[in-house]
């Protein structure tokens, strides 16, 4: 769910704080955030999905991303988290205009990616954003292809393994990816709720260990890497409702097999809201959905970022079914992700106690 | 104390001879006002020009540009794929109508904007978001929506190639008060490739980059397209205007130059007419000093009010041009608004400086004059007569050698368009200096049949001309190179135009064309439906067609336009070259190994019968050999002629933009015009059937619309040349008063006075009139050969046409004629015994 309104979250909060900035740069959030919802469909019901052809795009519905993290370790033991994602905007609900330029009515396209270097105590982000124009960036089904100008997220078929091959200023990435546990249905059958209002939700399915092997290169030296990762596909119309001020999403990749996502909707009274969510799948693949009465967190460590910002990187989690309590710690302070959208986003390790027991991913928005 | 006597005297001379004050400031101030408003009208539109490009271009240091059918859109697809880290943005651009006048359509994409333009940068997301959604949605400067009473929400109607496409104004950007960007029109590109139907091409990608990254970059590019830089392209385009604006600025020149004849010719006589005044003065103790800066303080003075209402008039009359110069510029070379005047300093000052360096140096001549002569001489008429005569041979020599100078930098500056006209105007200089020599012969000529004529009062006029040379020399002088003027830009124009008409008649080899309306490419003509051809082709009575396709090719050294041509039988009479061509012409112009150039062509590009020319194809650059070169009025860029078939092969371009219809012998055109108006009717896009008389009309409404400007110009330089006859004239006369007063004394009618005045007055116009048509049309011939052919490379015989010689004479007769009629009037009213007293 988690990216589900990452954006327009943080554009409605900042369209609703500040007035446009002055003649600084064109506001692509502004944009988003303007955007209409009119004409396209709604999550309202549980859908049937099929694979390979959910890996693909769903233009008439207005939001969808690709979301990949993942914790990777080289054979020396130099430990790395990455994260690409694409998101796709739909500016108008497909065939709404009869068009014959390929600029007309398309999508925009933003991506994002990231790795976070634990030895060099650094984290490496860059963005792409661009209209889907001819060609510039999009997604196909056979073979399964996602990209946005040079980056992309392919397949040889349409069936895994995927592919990685990306380059930026600072760093490569070439990675493949293969589930290490079959798919799981967010929600309910994958239909995830955000709100109370009928339509406020997405379709939301993961795959929680990806397993992955591949290079990362950095400072003129090629690395051969490898870890899990983990896939979130989402897609839907709607965006938080105006009670909602952000979210904590955690996804974690548990040593014993389990892996947990939950994300949990703080609203503006600073309660966390009743829709908050999760699921822990087993190494079997069996899934129980969680809701908030499952988990408790507690925000154990703030990080303040130059401009002021402060994010709660360090947390615990008490997992009240299996009365474990976990504790999750950065990599890396400071994993900031300050593009378009600015968002903490950053590998985490689990402890219980103080034994390490998994790695995972934290995402902080509406800060 | 002798000095400020001399002052009050100076302000009380002027004083008593208002008329003569009057019309010395207002030449001047003419000759100021042209010369600022053509200065002013030039420089607003090339810093309008200069601004816009600014604007649009932005912070895009170079442009990758392509051929006539654009570049295809998904080459900026795999620059950014391959080359992600490259600042880039397509471009799509065109050129659209609203009535009359021309704006630029500016199709951009607004999140790839961000480092060129700050275009969309204030725009609201709920604007921007409509932009990016809407089909119909533009941005139109705050500048241009007050000038033409828009505001955001208007609905507003473009004439696109000729088909009504409706929009909507989303908002407004920039400033009300800045005008640099008026005429463009901002949109999504989308939304641009839409209104212009040019889907699937971009105009050019945009790009920042640093020389390595150019080079680079240049290696990387795909045949047929091709990277620029941003500054030589936009100096390219702007100096395809600069000869024409270059012919202005001279023009404005020539009005000054009869101005300060002018002035010359009143500081002259005012000096003279005070000669005794200053020998007086000088007896009182005055000295040479003293003198020569009081005429000087008091001549500058009349130039600095002649200076300042010059500039006043100028900046008025600038307005006027302003508007000729920018429909010529849009007629000729490409869409621009200018919509404000800009007052720009430099100009201002160089106007003002003008004025009063032209009155510095026109009155410091007499002013020394005056000074030299010692106290008692002064008084003396007739040292003065003697010594003008004896300056006479000298006047002649540097006459002569300013002439002779004069047509030896024509020989040895080549191509240099400025030294072209520093020789024309040495060339004028030095025939003026001739002037007063030829006088004395000339009024001798004419006393045989004057005296029989008119009798002693016959004698009496043209005598007295030679006898007061010293006075009527100068006068002669100034009023020959105001006429001289007129004749050799009218002769200049009229050649030029019977030149025009004359191969638009040979040219013009069809019976009915047929073509779209105008294009809202830069780069191509509108092309007409492919149906057509065959269909008109099959019509009863059509033996054949010719067909054209007329497009820009654009390089770094500016546009190239092409036409490429399926040649009717008949057409090939339409070319008529200059000089050889090559053996076997038509046959290898067919077979596509020939090129035909134009004149202007050969040329700007430094091109001869069997040069190899290449060109940039989409498949790289092909070479081909110039087989001829041809006049052509049509274009002072140039054109470059090729089959058609060829053309097509090579660049992928099977479009074409006219057709030729060619009857049967014997075969009326009225019914097959309506025949084909009929099929044309049928096409989607309006399109314009004419037939070859209608055409050759038109072109030449179209050309005699370019030449407004300069018409308006002679017209000035006319109503400056009057003022100095009228001046130079009136002068003359006021200042022989005392010898009128003799005349009278001694039993001279009023009548009489008058019919002796007036005579001379005549008689001087006429000489002026004789003088003029030599230097006039030397002139003519200078300006034809020489500077047209260095300013735009055309070549043509040079007409004499009586018309302008007789509307010339006419003229000057005329104002030599009201000239004489103030001074004999008032000396009819005043009584000899008081004039004589008086002076």
């Amino acid at each position: 769910m988690k990216r589900f309104a990452l954006l327009l979250l943080v554009l409605l909060l900042t369209a609703c704080q500040e007035p446009p900035k002055p003649g600084a740069e064109l506001s692509a959030t502004d944009l988003l955030s303007s955007l209409d919802q009119a004409g396209f469909a709604r999550a309202t019901q549980p859908r049937d999905f099929r694979f390979p052809q959910d890996h693909g795009g769903h233009p008439e519905y207005r939001n969808e991303w690709w979301y990949l993290t993942g914790n990777l370790q080289s054979k020396d033991g130099r430990r790395f988290g990455y994260q690409v994602t694409f998101f796709r905007f739909g500016l108008t609900p497909p065939n709404t205009i009869q068009n014959a330029s390929s600029w007309v009515g398309n999508p925009v396209w933003m991506a994002h990616v990231a790795i976070t270097d634990a030895h060099g105590k650094r984290h490496l982000s860059e963005e792409r954003l661009t209209r889907a124009g001819p060609g510039l960036a999009g997604v196909a089904t056979t073979p399964f292809r996602v990209w946005t100008e040079d980056w992309q997220l392919r397949a040889e078929g349409s069936k895994f393994p995927w592919h990685l091959d990306l380059k930026t200023r600072a760093f490569s990435l070439t990675l493949a990816v293969e589930p290490g546990v079959e798919v799981v249905l967010q929600g309910e059958r994958g239909l995830s709720r955000k709100s109370a209002e009928p339509g406020n939700a997405s379709y939301y399915y993961s795959y929680p260990r990806l397993r992955t092997a591949g290079t990362i290169s950095l400072d003129g030296e090629t690395v051969a890497v490898q870890g899990d990762s983990w896939l979130d596909r989402e897609w839907g119309t709607s965006a938080l409702s105006p009670e909602q001020s952000g979210w904590d999403w955690f996804s974690l990749q548990l040593n014993d097999g389990d892996n947990l996502m939950f994300y949990r909707l703080r609203g503006r009274d600073g309660k966390d809201d009743p829709h908050s969510a999760g699921s822990l799948t087993g190494a079997d693949g069996a899934t129980r959905r969680l809701d908030l009465e499952d988990i408790e967190l507690t925000p154990l460590r703030w990080w303040q970022n130059p401009a002021g910002i402060s994010y709660p990187v360090e947390w615990e989690m008490r997992i009240k079914s299996r009365d474990r309590t976990l504790r999750i710690k950065p990599l890396l302070d400071d994993q900031e992700m300050d593009h378009t959208v600015r968002y903490w986003e950053g590998a985490v390790e689990v402890f219980e106690g103080q034994t390490p027991v998994g790695r995972g991913y934290l995402e902080l928005a509406g800060y | 104390m002798v000095g400020s006597r001399l002052w009050r005297a100076g302000l009380r001379h002027q004083r008593r001879h208002t008329w003569q004050a009057i019309l010395s400031v207002l030449g001047i101030a003419l000759g100021v006002a042209v010369v600022m408003a053509v200065g002013l009208a030039n420089q607003s539109a090339s810093r309008a020009f200069e601004l816009t490009m600014e604007q649009i271009s932005g912070r895009v240091s170079h442009q990758i540009i392509g051929g006539p059918g654009g570049i295809p859109e998904r080459l900026y697809t795999r620059l950014r794929m391959e080359h992600p880290y490259l600042p880039s943005a397509p471009v799509v651009e065109g050129v659209v109508r609203i009535g009359e006048e021309q704006l630029t359509l500016l199709g951009v994409d607004p999140l790839a904007e961000r480092p060129f333009r700050d275009l969309t940068l204030d725009t609201p997301p709920a604007v921007l978001n409509q932009l990016l959604t809407r089909r119909d949605g533009l941005l139109i400067p705050a500048y241009s929506a007050q000038r033409l009473g828009l505001q955001a929400g208007s609905r507003l109607t473009l004439d696109i190639a000729g088909r009504a496409r409706e929009t909507e104004i989303l908002a407004l950007f920039g400033g009300r008060s800045q005008a640099a960007l008026d005429g463009v029109l901002v949109t999504d590109i989308g939304v641009a490739q839409t209104l212009l139907t040019q889907y699937g091409t971009l105009d050019r990608i945009d790009l920042a980059l640093d020389g390595a990254q150019a080079a680079r970059l240049r290696g990387w590019l795909p045949p047929g397209v091709q990277l620029v830089e941003t500054e030589q392209r936009t100096a390219a385009m702007a100096g395809m205007s600069q000869a024409f604006q270059t012919n202005l600025t001279a023009m404005s020149l020539l009005a000054l130059l009869v101005g300060g004849f002018l002035i010359y010719n009143t500081a002259t006589f005012s000096v003279l007419q005070r000669r005794r005044q200053f020998g007086i003065m000088r007896l009182l103790g005055a000295t040479r000093g003293e003198v020569f800066r009081a005429i000087l303080a008091e001549q500058m003075i009349i130039g600095l009010l002649g200076t300042l209402l010059g500039m006043g008039a100028g900046i008025l009359l600038a307005r006027e041009l302003l508007w000729l110069v920018t429909r010529t510029i849009n007629d000729l070379y490409f869409a621009l608004t200018v919509s404000r005047l800009d007052l720009a300093p430099p100009i201002l000052l160089t106007g003002a400086l003008l004025g009063l360096l032209t009155t510095l140096i026109a009155a410091s001549v007499p002013a020394w004059e005056a000074t030299r002569s010692s106290p008692q001489s002064v008084n003396r008429r007739s040292v003065i007569e003697r010594r003008s005569h004896r300056a006479l041979p000298w006047l002649l020599l540097i006459g002569l050698a300013g002439m002779g100078g004069g047509l030896v930098l024509v020989q040895s500056s080549e191509r240099s368009l400025l030294l072209g006209f520093a020789a024309l105007f040495c060339f004028i200089m030095g025939y003026c200096l001739l002037v007063p020599s030829l006088v004395p012969p000339l009024s001798r000529l004419l006393q045989r049949p004057l005296a029989s004529a008119f009798g002693s009062i016959g004698r009496l006029a043209s005598r007295g001309i030679d006898a007061t040379l010293s006075r009527t020399g100068p006068a002669i002088a100034a009023l020959t190179l105001a006429i001289a003027a007129t004749i050799g830009m009218g002769i200049m124009v009229e050649s030029f135009r019977d030149t025009v008409g004359q191969w638009l008649a040979q040219t013009v080899q069809g019976d009915i064309y047929v073509s779209a309306t105008h294009s809202a490419s830069q780069r191509a003509s509108a092309p007409l439906p492919d149906w057509l051809p065959s269909r008109i082709q099959q019509l009863e009575g059509v033996a054949e067609i010719s067909s054209g396709r007329h497009v820009t090719l654009e390089s770094e050294r500016g546009p190239v336009h092409l036409l490429a041509i399926g040649l009717a039988s008949r057409s090939y009479r339409g070319f008529r070259f200059k000089g050889g061509t090559l053996p076997d012409l038509w046959a290898r112009f067919a077979a596509g190994d020939l090129l035909l150039i134009s004149e202007p062509y050969a040329y700007h590009q430094r091109l001869q019968v069997g040069d190899p020319l290449p060109l940039l194809t989409p498949d790289g650059v092909v070479s081909f050999t110039v087989g001829g070169i041809f006049f052509d009025y049509g274009s002072d860029r140039g054109l470059v002629v090729m089959p058609r078939e060829r053309y097509a092969a090579l660049w992928h371009d099977a479009q074409i933009t006219t057709l030729g219809v060619y009857l049967q012998p014997g075969q009326p055109s009225g019914p097959l015009l309506t025949r084909i108006k009929q099929l044309a009717g049928q096409a989607e896009q309006p399109l314009r059937v004419r037939a070859n008389r209608e055409i050759l009309e038109q072109s030449l409404e179209i050309f005699d619309r370019t030449f407004t400007i300069t018409r308006v110009l002679r017209l000035l330089v006319i109503a400056v040349a009057f003022v100095g006859i009228l001046s130079a004239m009136m002068a003359l006369e006021l200042e022989r008063a005392r010898e009128h007063a003799i005349l009278r004394a001694t039993g001279l009618t009023p009548r009489q006075l008058l019919g002796q005045v007036s005579l001379q007055t005549l008689l001087m116009g006429l000489m002026a009139a004789l003088l003029a048509m030599p230097l006039g049309w030397l002139m003519a011939e200078i300006l034809v050969h020489v500077i047209n052919l260095r300013a735009f490379g055309w070549s043509m015989p040079s007409q004499l046409s009586p018309t302008i010689l007789l509307e010339a004479t006419g003229f000057a007769l005329v104002a030599a004629l009201l000239a004489g009629l103030y001074p004999s009037l008032r000396m009819a009213r005043t009584r000899p015994a008081l004039a004589l007293r008086e002076e």
